[in-house]
């Protein structure tokens, strides 16, 4: 459990706020590309860590994120006209470029020079691995470009997908770093679901439902392993990477794509699940592809627009209480991604962390928010730059190995547990 | 017409959760496996809890039937190591623990200068007693750990 101030510091992502400015400070996914599809296109509305902004593709191609509201009288930009490298608001026809510099202000006098003055605020927006990232931080500790592996490998090999999460981001990763639950929660999708299964490896998840826990201090936040026994006496070991502040990834089964999440703050109640696949050393097939857009895997079917997955608190996520009792799935919730999603929409949009009751086997949860704490004060009293933010962070695998005994995993899966071009991941 | 799970999860019906959290008197017991484990035992006894009792190594090296017996009725065993030290009590502590039925869990502090060889000898002595591993670098997560488990 956490005391209140604890639980406030963490969940509050807003501008000010120390966990907000923590999040500053790393390049985070905003949108993706088919949301700007082509120059000149409607813009979008994006809100980020309680930010509102406008995000828009202008004549020439660049991105712009700036400000959603006219400089003048407030106006959303929203109802902005894209046109002639910039951003135009209908009401008195003020135009913006994608740095938020006012160009053109028709309404006042032909000679004035007073559209130089007038500025909006206006972040980075830039396209890497088929996603739009932005820096919402100082431009003087803006860090280089992400390096995360599904971001630098070929178009060919990875695929992303975003929904809608209407809760904190922290009980979303919670759940993410969370190995205990896969056993229950999940426990009826391992062999059906087209991503996971054949793995040779879900043989020992299935035989050995009690896994044991691992946790270890990795230089950009944890690694956490779930251990099990093998027919030979050793331990496969499925190892968790999570970096700071909100990147996991899970381990690979068999030769099925790899895949993580990060859960990026929308507001203090709201996030985006930002969910990727990918192979190093492979494209993803037709089928994969056509899977993961199915809702297959962690990915979830989505209304197009919104993002918002199908199965939602307004339709009660389509429960199903017959499959439940047949023990098809475990919750009544179809799919990996709306089972865990409903469980951590269901605990409040910030759930009370001073009332849980948490067990040994939550070690990971909590070394992980010690970490977060830990990270914070580091930031906000010494100017620290939190880990996650050095690209060596970044260059992280996620593993699936079998070991001897008595091998610490963090010696025996060292190599996996990085990212090599050209090196497929360790799996089982 | 909003779905009950849209209605009750929203910020609105939160205000409505009971006030009180559950009612939960869980005992725990920390033991040091090791001397150098000694000063974080040691340094956590001084601090207010309500159903932790604390274990230096020299007592649990004795391994009597009484205090075996004394640390494992509980609710949550922890035993503390440090990497490269002898954890070999963790065997005596994780089978009666492992009879009754007992949680353990395992905290092990590796000092930078520590080997992955050294590591690896006190992995091979608390993994099998120990239902939850938590390996890092200072000992100062343990007591946050400890306070966790209300």
């Amino acid at each position: 459990m956490l005391r209140k101030e604890q639980n406030d510091l963490l969940t509050q992502t807003g501008p000010g706020t120390p966990m907000g400015r923590l999040f500053r400070s790393y390049w985070i996914p905003a949108l993706l590309p088919e949301e700007l599809p082509e120059n000149d296109c409607p813009p979008v509305r994006v809100k980020l860590l309680s930010e509102r902004l406008i995000a828009f593709r202008d004549t020439n191609g660049r991105l712009g994120l700036i400000d959603e509201f006219c400089a003048h009288r407030g106006i959303s930009l929203w109802f902005g006209r894209n046109e002639e490298c910039g951003l135009r608001c209908p009401y008195h026809g003020w135009k913006y470029d994608v740095t938020g510099q006012c160009v053109d202000m028709p309404s006042e006098p032909e000679q004035s020079n007073f559209a130089q003055k007038v500025k909006l605020k206006s972040y980075p927006l830039v396209e890497r691995g088929g996603v739009l990232w932005t820096y919402l931080g100082p431009p003087d500790t803006q860090p280089p470009l992400p390096e995360w592996e599904f971001a630098t490998v070929p178009s060919s090999h990875s695929f992303m997908s975003k929904r809608l999460q209407e809760c904190n981001w922290l009980q979303a990763l919670e759940g993410g770093i969370d190995s205990s639950h896969v056993s229950f929660l999940h426990r009826g999708d391992l062999n059906t679901d087209p991503l996971f299964k054949g793995a040779r490896g879900n043989q020992y998840n299935l035989a050995d439902l009690r896994p044991v826990f691992e946790v270890v201090e990795s230089p950009g936040g944890l690694y956490i392993g779930a251990r099990r026994n093998t027919e030979d006496g050793r331990y496969y070991w499925r190892i968790t990477q999570w970096v700071m502040p909100t990147f996991t990834m899970i381990a690979p089964r068999g030769n099925h794509s790899v895949h993580g999440h990060f859960w990026i703050p929308i507001d203090d109640e709201n996030c985006w699940t930002w969910s990727f696949d990918y192979h190093p050393t492979r494209p993803l097939t037709d089928d994969e592809v056509a899977a993961m857009r199915a809702g297959k895997g962690i990915h979830a079917k989505v209304f197009p627009g919104s993002y918002r997955p199908v199965a939602n608190t307004d339709n009660d996520y389509l429960m199903d209480r017959a499959a439940q009792k047949a023990g098809k799935t475990y919750s009544g919730i179809a799919g990996f991604a709306m089972q865990d999603q409903s469980l951590q929409e269901s605990m409040g949009p910030v759930v009370d962390r001073t009332k849980e009751t948490l067990v040994a086997t939550d070690s990971g949860i909590i070394m992980a928010r010690q970490r977060l704490l830990r990270a914070i004060k580091a930031f906000i009293d010494e100017g620290i730059a939190p880990p996650g933010v050095d690209l060596v962070h970044q260059r992280v695998r996620s593993a699936a190995i079998v070991l001897p005994k008595d091998q610490p995993y963090k010696d025996g899966a060292r190599e996996a547990l990085i990212a090599q071009p050209g090196v497929a991941p360790a799996s089982v | 017409m909003q779905s009950e799970s849209a209605r009750m999860s929203s910020a609105a019906e939160a205000r409505f959760r009971l006030p009180t959290p559950a009612t939960v008197v869980r005992t725990m017991t920390v033991s040091a496996l090791d001397p150098a484990s000694d000063d974080v035992v040691a340094r956590l006894a001084v601090g207010s809890w309500k159903n932790a009792r604390f274990f230096p190594a020299s007592a649990v090296a004795g391994r009597t039937a009484r205090l075996l017996d004394d640390i494992a009725n509980a609710d949550l065993v922890v035993m503390v190591a440090t990497a490269g030290g002898d954890a070999s009590a963790a065997a005596a502590i994780g089978d009666i623990c492992s009879d009754r039925r007992v949680h353990t869990a395992t905290f092990v502090v590796r000092a930078a200068a520590v080997s992955d060889e050294a590591l690896s000898r006190t992995l091979g002595q608390v993994r099998p007693w120990s239902l939850m591993v938590v390996i890092a670098s200072a000992d100062d997560y343990l007591e946050d750990i400890l306070r966790s488990f209300r």
